[in-house]
């Protein structure tokens, strides 16, 4: 490839790309990027631990997650598990190495196992995660943890009550390099005051699993049911929505919703296309838009402040500032993208280097790029962390003194995550949200009902 | 043949005299959470830095040192101090796992150090005041043994606890460690200090 070659958008990049990002890098924008961190050789070749871990609940997003575990060299994948016969053989196939079970409480009984990582129907999630904390194993929680907020604070206070266990729940943008690059760069000030935020889900799909039989397809379908599913905007609308709480650094105090059944009426009774306003302290609102009948713009989410927007896809984002807004320095030598009218300065962490400018804008993302990556790194180091503490301070100290080990253990400093408080919070709020949605309402969020006790 | 059984009848009878002494002695459990261990280091980019504070073990004296009263010169004591390798940590957990895995944690999961001699050279002019004792030990990390001298400080901290500071430099070599060289782009010199802040507390007599 020749110089030139790098410095145009061709005919064969563009298809190879055929993306968003690309499309975007046509129409110009600044892309915020931070230093990736320097990956030493022998850091590449080590394996410092291991950690025999199980998944249960082998539908596609388990399957995602055995996929990720398996480019995880700290995960060994010892089980998996699920009930339906036919989800088990297909995970057992990309697992090759581990047991394939039907009864979760097989693993449980298995000393072996030190981590599960419960990817089942949301509203299976608690006799689980209890089941498991009890049997001392570390657990991952997909998010959001329940369908209903007394089995998500049962789930959040057993989670609390496992001192010497780690509990994660799935908010996976919790330990996302780029996400926490972003919310230092925000926190410092660099987009001003934030004045209002915006986050959508846009894809044109049924959301309906196809299945063989009438009992499987009410199995299978769980989300399209109100009396087990907490809606789009608590399935899919947590994880963005939690993230824009973060950014705002607040939690709202009310949530409206509207939501409507648009394309697919075919028996569900969950809207297929919903809006959520949610009011912070200090009158900023987010609005968050979700449907299944289109795709245009896909998913994003936006912070306006009074400097800058900033605009966040998938493991990328981009800064738009305004033109009375303090040069900051940097952004002058920074790679930008036009986006129709607007020039966006690239914000990338960890996927492009600050000194590789020419390098195009594509969202061809790797997997150890993904959010989901990061979130099961983190999990499986802090639960070899954890563990590692529990059995040395024990093997240095009275055992019996549980209280000093305990404050061993909360000293630690462990890698991001989202623990139970966060999971249990943005749980709450995406119910909430969920229950304006289908009462086409406002529903004042009082601070007790983020509270664990 | 003869004269070794001689030897031990000897040291048998000797024994549970000794046992006896052994129980006499005033005995020091460290305290959890209170101590504080750091090993500093440099590279070619920058210093470094671990630490802890799981630094578990003992010490007891012979009945004899009196802290009111204490004799300078040699005092009867044993000392055991350890620390898991892996409670070791920095602010970066990359570098943290080539450190275990530099020092063989998987097969040395310990880093020791037992007291070998113990000499007061000064004692405190007010209970507040530190004792100062030079000392010598054996330091055992990565499963290699190396004696070590220190000066080491002992202060009595309310009715029934010792602090002792101290520190001392040694090679990563001398302990078969390989600074580790391939970190991307800068590499670790040999020289390491350790330094050391243990707090223990008298073991309540039965």
């Amino acid at each position: 490839m020749n110089k030139n070659e790098t410095a145009e958008l061709n005919r064969r990049d563009f298809l190879k790309g055929s993306s968003f990002a690309t499309l975007m890098t046509m129409l110009g924008g600044v892309e915020l990027i931070t230093r990736a961190p320097v990956q030493a050789a022998d850091l590449a070749t080590l394996v410092p631990f291991q950690v025999k871990c199980a998944v249960i609940g082998l539908g596609s997003w388990g399957r995602e997650i055995i996929a990720t575990l398996s480019r995880l060299k700290t995960a060994q994948l010892t089980a998996v598990c699920d009930t339906y016969p036919a989800s088990l053989k297909r995970a057992a196939n990309s697992a090759p190495n581990a047991k394939g079970l039907d009864d979760y409480r097989k693993i449980f009984d298995d000393k072996e196992v030190q981590a599960v990582v419960i990817a089942t129907p949301t509203h299976q999630h608690r006799e689980i995660v209890i089941a498991a904390l009890q049997a001392g194993k570390h657990v991952y929680c997909e998010a959001p943890l329940a369908n209903n907020i007394e089995d998500a604070k049962a789930i959040a206070l057993a989670a609390k009550a496992a001192r010497k266990q780690v509990f994660q729940a799935g908010l996976q943008t919790r330990s996302d390099p780029q996400r926490r690059f972003l919310l230092d760069f925000i926190r410092a000030g660099a987009s001003g005051k934030a004045v209002k935020a915006h986050a959508q889900w846009h894809k044109k799909q049924s959301w309906r699993m196809a299945s063989p039989n009438p009992a499987r397809e009410r199995e299978l379908n769980w989300r399209l049911s109100k009396e087990t599913s907490p809606g789009l905007v608590g399935e899919l609308g947590i994880h963005q929505i939690d993230a824009m709480s973060w950014f705002l650094n607040g939690r709202p105090v009310s949530v409206t919703g509207f939501g409507s059944i648009m394309q697919w009426k075919d028996g569900r009774d969950v809207p297929d296309t919903v809006e959520a306003f949610f009011e912070y302290p200090g009158g900023a609102h987010l609005t968050y838009e979700c449907t299944l009948a289109n795709s245009f713009d896909a998913d994003f989410e936006m912070l306006y402040g009074t400097d800058a927007a900033i605009m966040m896809r998938g493991s990328k984002a981009w800064m738009f500032k305004e033109v009375d807004s303090p040069l900051l320095g940097w952004e002058v030598y920074a790679r930008k993208d036009q986006f129709y009218k607007e020039t966006g300065i690239a914000l990338i962490a960890n996927a492009t280097k600050l000194t590789n400018l020419t390098e195009k804008a594509t969202d061809e993302t790797a997997y150890t790029t993904k959010p989901l990556y990061f979130a099961l790194e983190s999990f499986l180091t802090n639960a070899n962390t954890v563990s590692s503490a529990v059995e040395d301070f024990s093997a240095t100290f009275d055992v019996n003194d549980k209280a000093a080990l305990e404050k061993y253990i909360s000293e630690i400093k462990l890698q991001p995550a989202a623990g139970y408080q966060e999971g249990f919070e943005a749980t709450v709020l995406a119910i909430k949200a969920n229950e304006a949605v289908v009462h086409g309402q406002k529903v004042a969020l009082p601070k007790e009902w983020f509270e664990l006790g | 043949m003869k004269k070794n059984c001689f030897l031990l009848v000897g040291m048998l009878a000797l024994l549970p005299v000794s046992l006896r002494a052994a129980e006499d002695w005033v005995r020091y459990n460290a305290v959890p959470n209170s101590s504080k261990v750091k090993v500093d280091g440099t590279s070619t980019l920058h210093d470094w830095s671990v630490g802890s504070t799981a630094l578990g073990g003992y010490v007891e004296f012979d009945p004899a040192f009196d802290l009111a009263k204490p004799a300078l010169g040699k005092v009867n004591a044993h000392c055991d101090v350890r620390i898991f390798v892996r409670q070791l940590k920095s602010d970066k957990t990359d570098m943290d796992n080539v450190m275990y895995d530099s020092m063989k944690e998987k097969d040395h999961r310990r880093i020791d150090y037992r007291l070998s001699e113990m000499v007061l050279k000064e004692a405190p002019k007010s209970p507040e005041a530190p004792f100062l004792f030079d000392t010598k030990g054996e330091l055992i990390v990565a499963g290699v043994t190396n004696k070590v001298q220190m000066p080491v400080t002992m202060v009595r901290v309310g009715a029934d606890k010792l602090k002792f500071t101290g520190s001392t430099s040694v090679k990563m070599t001398s302990f078969g460690i390989a600074p580790p060289t391939k970190l991307g782009v800068f590499s670790t010199g040999d020289d390491v200090k350790l330094t050391f802040e243990w707090l223990t507390a008298r073991k309540e007599q039965k």
